[in-house]
């Protein structure tokens, strides 16, 4: 079913129709979240609060946009918007086992030991960085947009960007060496 | 290149963003310098893990998480269902007079209390009332000297009257 019909059907009322935005959004949206906050509980409030506003937003939505560039943008958004406005510091962050846990299936066998220490180290790092440098790295190595994308997202200018981006994966490597160094 | 400016260099190293000079540039550095080339190295790893994790599955959100986004719109009209008539209520033409007035107050109040002539005015105010007071005290003595000049004064009437019962009485006896 094209995606427009289900939001018309939805503003008609359509239980239904709403089902299908959630199974075909949720779950993106979950992750998105959960790269944002670390934390697995966080994630899904913070799902449920962008889909409460994807209800309100619905009545606004230009059917002539793309609905998924759309919703995502309006998610993002207001992630980014959560993000700075709490920091995000009042919740403990899941640790990375639970992370791995909760994703269905990771690492090959091939993984060596010190690769699942790397990442663990760096999952740690992620979550010590201020909000700010913790946005960017995200945006850009999590989920894969560019600069230029992102400038656009947080407002900032390009320069800002990239050298937040720099700096951020510079703490995170200080971050991965004084642990490993703690460790050996 | 300073350590700090090939620092500020390195991302865009290491996503072939540096022009062919500086990237020369950075790798005679790092040549050279160790503390930079491990810095590097540290890069690379995150870098790795980084992407690791980027093409991690999707983790899948679980059934209560679900239940609850597939409730939203019920309990929107629930909310709505107490919210309007109260928001009804509230927007009834007929109260509009009333807002009107209460504005109308509440601009006069903050124009005595925020207007920095306030000061000025509420002294103003108090002068008046404080003369008022006085007026009324003072016409409150006045009319209490008043009424014991006319005490003192009736006294006097009923004793002229005493006296002259008294010669009447002396006179009638012969």
């Amino acid at each position: 079913m094209n995606l427009n019909e289900v939001v018309s059907q939805c503003l008609a009322g359509s239980q239904g129709a709403w089902r299908t935005l959630v199974d075909s959004f949720a779950r993106r949206i979950f992750n998105m979240a959960y790269q944002f906050s670390g934390s697995r509980q966080e994630a899904e409030d913070m799902t449920q609060e962008v889909f409460l506003k994807l209800h309100g937003a619905l009545p606004k939505y230009d059917p002539a946009k793309n609905f998924t560039a759309w919703f995502l943008t309006l998610a993002k958004n207001h992630l980014i918007d959560e993000y700075r406005r709490t920091k995000w510091e009042r919740a403990q962050r899941d640790e990375f086992d639970e992370r791995v846990l909760a994703q269905a299936a990771h690492d090959g066998p091939e993984a060596s030991l010190a690769e699942k220490e790397t990442k663990a180290f760096v999952w740690e790092g992620l979550h010590r960085l201020s909000a700010e440098m913790r946005t960017v790295i995200v945006l850009r190595d999590l989920q894969g947009h560019s600069y230029e994308e992102m400038a656009g997202m947080l407002g900032l200018p390009l320069g800002t960007v990239k050298s937040r981006v720099n700096r951020a994966r510079i703490q995170l490597a200080h971050v991965l060496r004084e642990a490993k160094g703690g460790t050996s | 290149m300073t350590c700090e400016r090939i620092e500020e260099l390195l991302s865009a190293y290491l996503e072939g963003e540096l022009g062919a000079s500086e990237r020369a540039a950075v790798e005679d550095h790092l040549a050279a310098c160790p503390a930079c080339a491990e810095l590097l190295a540290g890069l690379r790893e995150v870098a790795g893990a980084m992407a690791a994790m980027a093409a991690f599955p999707e983790a899948e959100p679980s059934p209560a998480l679900m239940a609850r986004l597939y409730g939203i719109p019920e309990r929107q009209a629930v909310k709505k269902s107490w919210f309007r008539p109260v928001f009804d209520f509230l927007t009834r033409p007929a109260l509009q007079p009333v807002y009107a007035a209460f504005t109308v107050l509440l601009v006069a109040l903050s124009f005595v209390l925020f207007h920095p002539e306030g000061q000025a005015i509420r002294n103003k105010i108090d002068i008046q009332f404080n003369r008022g007071v006085g007026t009324v005290e003072k016409l409150y003595a006045e009319a209490g000297a008043l009424r014991g000049e006319l005490e003192g004064f009736t006294d006097n009437v009923v004793k002229s009257f005493k006296t002259l019962d008294l010669l009447k009485e002396s006179e009638d006896k012969p």
